[in-house]
């Protein structure tokens, strides 16, 4: 009897374990194509750049971008072309994005700094708060927010129930929702910073801020190419936006783009 | 406490002011005068506004002596802004003090320029003012009729008046012009009035919002002002106007010849008032006389920096932030102040942009007067240095000014700042980037130096790994963060369940030892008593017996023997012989019946057995 149960219990892990495997090859049989496809076209745009045809690149790498490939080397290629094409409004906006995505990207960080001196962009100021917590990331922070929330939510329950309370369980108890606190503060202190998700560069032309939602408004700031702005409000065609030098105004919205998709 | 509480608060908000106060910056000290209007007519007031913004103690003149103007000091306004900034905290205070100035005489007066003291120190002096006054338009219409209504014309009922300050003007100066349409009877405007200005551009008039009343040659005259700017698009000679007004006047009716009625009482009016209307309205077209114009071209040799602008204007600078490195930008903020052709007022020129990169200029203007010949214009050139840096570069702005008949040239002192870092030394050549590609490594720490750090002049090579897919939205707005959740969560709650469940269970053994040692106290009361058979009392002393040990050693009193009792009391040989009776005689009791032994239990047998019992201690 005893044989039997256990020959039963085999085959049913076998089964499961056959099972995952089939899924596993599955996804794989499906996935694997398209990531085939993607490097293939990918090659095929650096091929094109390395022999100059830049305007060919630039529509390889946008097509990958468009299908879903957002990867940090897309966007500094793609911005590398766009720098050729002399385009800097967005080269540097594809150098941004690719910074967005992985923040200690060494090529994009550079060919950003060389962009912006082409440009040359002006640069929102970061604020006093923001400055002190750009050291992590707004993924690093959430992490430490979520492991600190637990910790100390357990430990409060472990307080709660037990019978006699330890001086050292309350501190712990205590300094992780302090942390859970800061780091939800630095999270809002960065996504509403000047680089949060409201961030987005000049790609027009002689893009002037006015005062009001009309092309004969006073001019607030003549915006080069490449700027960054951070967009508090959209009204029809013109965005409503913080400007370098802690300045506002209004900008066409054709002339400016998200860093963030 | 309560007190001590209220001190720490005090300290707390005297610290934050004091703090507050160190980091607060006030504007630098700066004055501007300005007329509420240019032109006036002789009797007519207009208003002088001297503002002084920065220092609180300013002392400002009670009367400005000027021939032929009365200019008293009537009022003084103190304001306060605070504004925050990328500077911090800034404090601007300033006073207004408002004169009324008199028109005694025709003529164009010039109200001197104003010294403002502080303390011991003065402060820049004010801009120099013109004033142009007109004759009485009364005079105009010399002696005017009596107030027989039957012989009124036209001209007595309304009249238009041009009044243009100067005869001679250069090519784009622009010119205030004042058009007055006055009314000595009901009546009003219908339209804007409309100047024949051939080769002049004339600015839009402005309506006048009330009329205001005035006493001419005995008369009450209501007057209504229009203000508009003329500038000379080439020179020559021009006539201005006539003005031509569309206006709507009750005018008197012709009055006809009273019959007196006998019967009717002399002190009553006529009838003929009650029925008759004294007055109909009518439509009048009223013009002005033409003046004429003298247009000259501006002299030749205009300084590199003159843009056009014509007039009489002052310049001050400021820049921010004054501390930075290479590279940073800092805004110069030119204010231009005066009277003139503000729209041909461009930003000052930079004399020496070497080792700058400039940046266009914004601006924007605030007009002080109805027509904007009177304001400020703000500009803001944002530089970034390349190099080090001492000082900003000196700005310059040019224009014409009428009264000198010559050009002038304002020039800022060089603002002192500090720039930190050296200039970016050139890079590697495209060719050299190219072919001998920069390690990731190094490439980060070159990135990590601040600002001064050295910068390749070509951008770096393409990336041939495509690498993985990434999402733009933080982790904490994705789906899978928020699942990861639930393992916490799970954790959580199943702690908090053992913990309840291991609190129920201890209240369990808890409420048990509770009834035994309860049980154990009942039944020794009764022991004491010891009116019971002596079947229950042995068998209730055996079961004290077994709950005492039961209690003494957590365990189930039924499983309790007599080596158990013996061990865990620690008897010694008497006690174990004792208990050994009691046992017995407990089990033959209560298995044997109650026809074996004794009917009574003897006192000295029950005090033996119930010392036994009570000193059972571990």
């Amino acid at each position: 009897m005893k044989f039997r149960n256990a020959e039963r219990q085999l085959a049913g892990i076998h089964t499961c374990l056959m099972m995952q495997l089939f899924c596993f090859i599955g996804t794989f049989a499906v996935i694997s194509p398209a990531v085939a496809q993607s490097t293939a076209q990918f090659a095929k745009a650096n091929q094109e750049f390395a022999v100059g045809d830049f305007k060919a690149a630039i529509a390889d790498y946008e097509e990958l971008g468009r299908s879903g490939q957002n990867t940090p080397n897309l966007f500094y290629n793609l911005g590398n072309a766009y720098f050729r094409q002399k385009d800097f409004g967005r080269a540097i906006l594809n150098y941004e994005r690719a910074v967005a995505l992985e923040r200690h990207h060494p090529e994009a960080n550079a060919n950003l700094s060389i962009a912006r001196d082409e440009a040359p962009a002006l640069e929102l100021q970061p604020s006093w708060l923001e400055r002190y917590v750009q050291f992590a990331s707004v993924n690093q922070y959430s992490i430490v927010a979520a492991v600190a929330f637990w910790l100390g939510i357990l430990g409060f329950a472990t307080l709660i129930f037990a019978r006699r309370r330890s001086a050292t369980m309350t501190t712990l108890s205590i300094w992780c929702l302090l942390l859970f606190a800061a780091a939800v503060g630095a999270i809002y202190a960065l996504e509403r910073g000047s680089n949060g998700h409201a961030l987005a560069i000049v790609t027009g032309k002689n893009v002037q801020a006015r005062l009001a939602t009309a092309e004969t408004a006073n001019s607030v700031l003549a915006l080069p190419p490449g700027s960054e702005i951070k967009i508090l409000s959209i009204r029809g065609d013109w965005i409503y936006a913080a400007l370098p030098n802690n300045l506002r105004g209004w900008i066409p919205a054709k002339d400016a783009e998200r860093v963030g998709l | 406490m309560v007190e001590v509480s209220m001190r720490a608060r005090i300290l707390l908000v005297a610290f934050a002011v004091v703090a507050a106060a160190q980091f607060a910056r006030a504007d630098s000290p700066s004055v501007t005068a300005v007329l509420s209007n240019s032109e006036a007519v002789v009797g007519e007031t207009v208003e002088l506004q001297i503002k002084v913004t920065g220092p609180g103690d300013a002392q400002a003149p009670e009367e400005i002596p000027v021939e032929g103007l009365e200019i008293y000091r009537t009022g003084e306004d103190a304001s306060s802004e605070i504004k925050f900034g990328a500077g911090g905290l800034r404090v601007t205070r300033s006073v207004t003090y408002t004169y009324t100035v008199l028109a005694k005489s025709a003529g164009t007066f010039t109200i001197p320029p104003q010294t403002i003291r502080v303390g011991n120190s003065s402060l820049p002096p004010t801009p120099a003012l013109t004033l142009s006054v007109a004759d009485s338009p009364s005079r105009a219409f010399g002696s005017r009729p009596g107030s027989n209504k039957q012989s009124m014309t036209p001209t007595e009922l309304a009249f238009a008046e041009l009044v243009v300050p100067k005869k001679t003007a250069y090519v784009g100066e622009v010119i205030p012009v004042v058009i007055r349409v006055g009314f000595f009877v009901q009546g009003e405007v219908v339209e804007s009035p409309v100047i024949d200005t051939q080769g002049l551009t004339i600015e839009k008039l402005q309506m006048p919002e009330r009329p205001h009343i005035q006493n001419i040659n005995g008369r009450q005259c209501r007057l209504y002002t229009f203000k508009t700017a003329i500038a000379a698009t080439r020179a020559g000679r021009f006539q201005i106007g006539p003005a031509q007004v569309n206006t709507v006047v009750l005018a008197p009716t012709p009055q006809r010849p009273r019959v007196r009625r006998p019967h009717w009482p002399p002190d009553f009016p006529d009838l003929d008032d009650f029925f008759n209307d004294p007055a109909q309205q009518e439509k009048l077209i009223v013009k002005s006389k033409p003046v004429a114009l003298e247009v000259k071209p501006l002299p030749p040799n205009a300084p590199p920096s003159f843009s056009g602008a014509i007039g009489n204007f002052t310049m001050t600078s400021d820049a921010n932030p004054k501390s930075m490195q290479v590279g940073d930008p800092i805004t110069i903020t030119s204010t231009i102040s005066g009277r003139g052709n503000f729209d041909r007022v461009n930003a000052p020129v930079i004399k020496d942009d070497r080792g700058w990169h400039k940046y266009p200029p914004s601006s924007k203007f605030k007009q002080d007067d109805e027509v904007g010949i009177s304001g400020t214009k703000t500009f803001e050139t944002v530089l970034s240095p390349n190099e080090k840096k001492q000082a900003l570069p000196v700005l310059a702005f040019s224009y014409f000014d009428p009264a000198k008949e010559g050009y002038e040239t304002l020039r800022t002192d060089p603002i002192p700042i500090t720039v930190e870092g050296g200039a970016a030394p050139p890079g590697p050549s495209a060719a050299a980037a190219r072919s001998a590609p920069v390690p990731a490594g190094l490439t980060a720490a070159v990135n990590a130096t601040p600002v001064p750090a050295a910068k390749p002049a070509d951008i770096l090579y393409q990336l041939t790994d495509l690498g993985r897919a990434r999402s733009f939205a933080p982790i904490y707005a994705r789906t899978p963060f928020w699942i990861a959740q639930l393992a916490p969560l799970v954790l959580l709650l199943g702690f908090v369940g053992w913990t309840i469940r291991q609190t129920r269970i201890g209240d369990r053994k808890r409420q048990r030892i509770a009834a035994r040692q309860h049980e154990v106290s009942h039944l020794l009361r009764e022991l004491r008593h010891g009116d019971v058979s002596p079947q229950v009392y042995f068998s209730q002393a055996a079961r004290v017996v077994h709950l005492k040990t039961a209690l003494a050693r957590n365990i189930n009193p039924n499983a309790v023997d007599a080596e158990t009792v013996a061990k865990t009391f620690d008897l010694n040989e008497n006690e174990r012989t004792q208990l050994r009776r009691l046992f017995e005689r407990s089990d033959e009791l209560s298995y044997s019946g109650t026809g074996n032994g004794a009917e009574t239990i003897s006192k000295d047998e029950r005090e033996e057995v119930l010392r036994f019992v009570e000193n059972l201690r571990v």
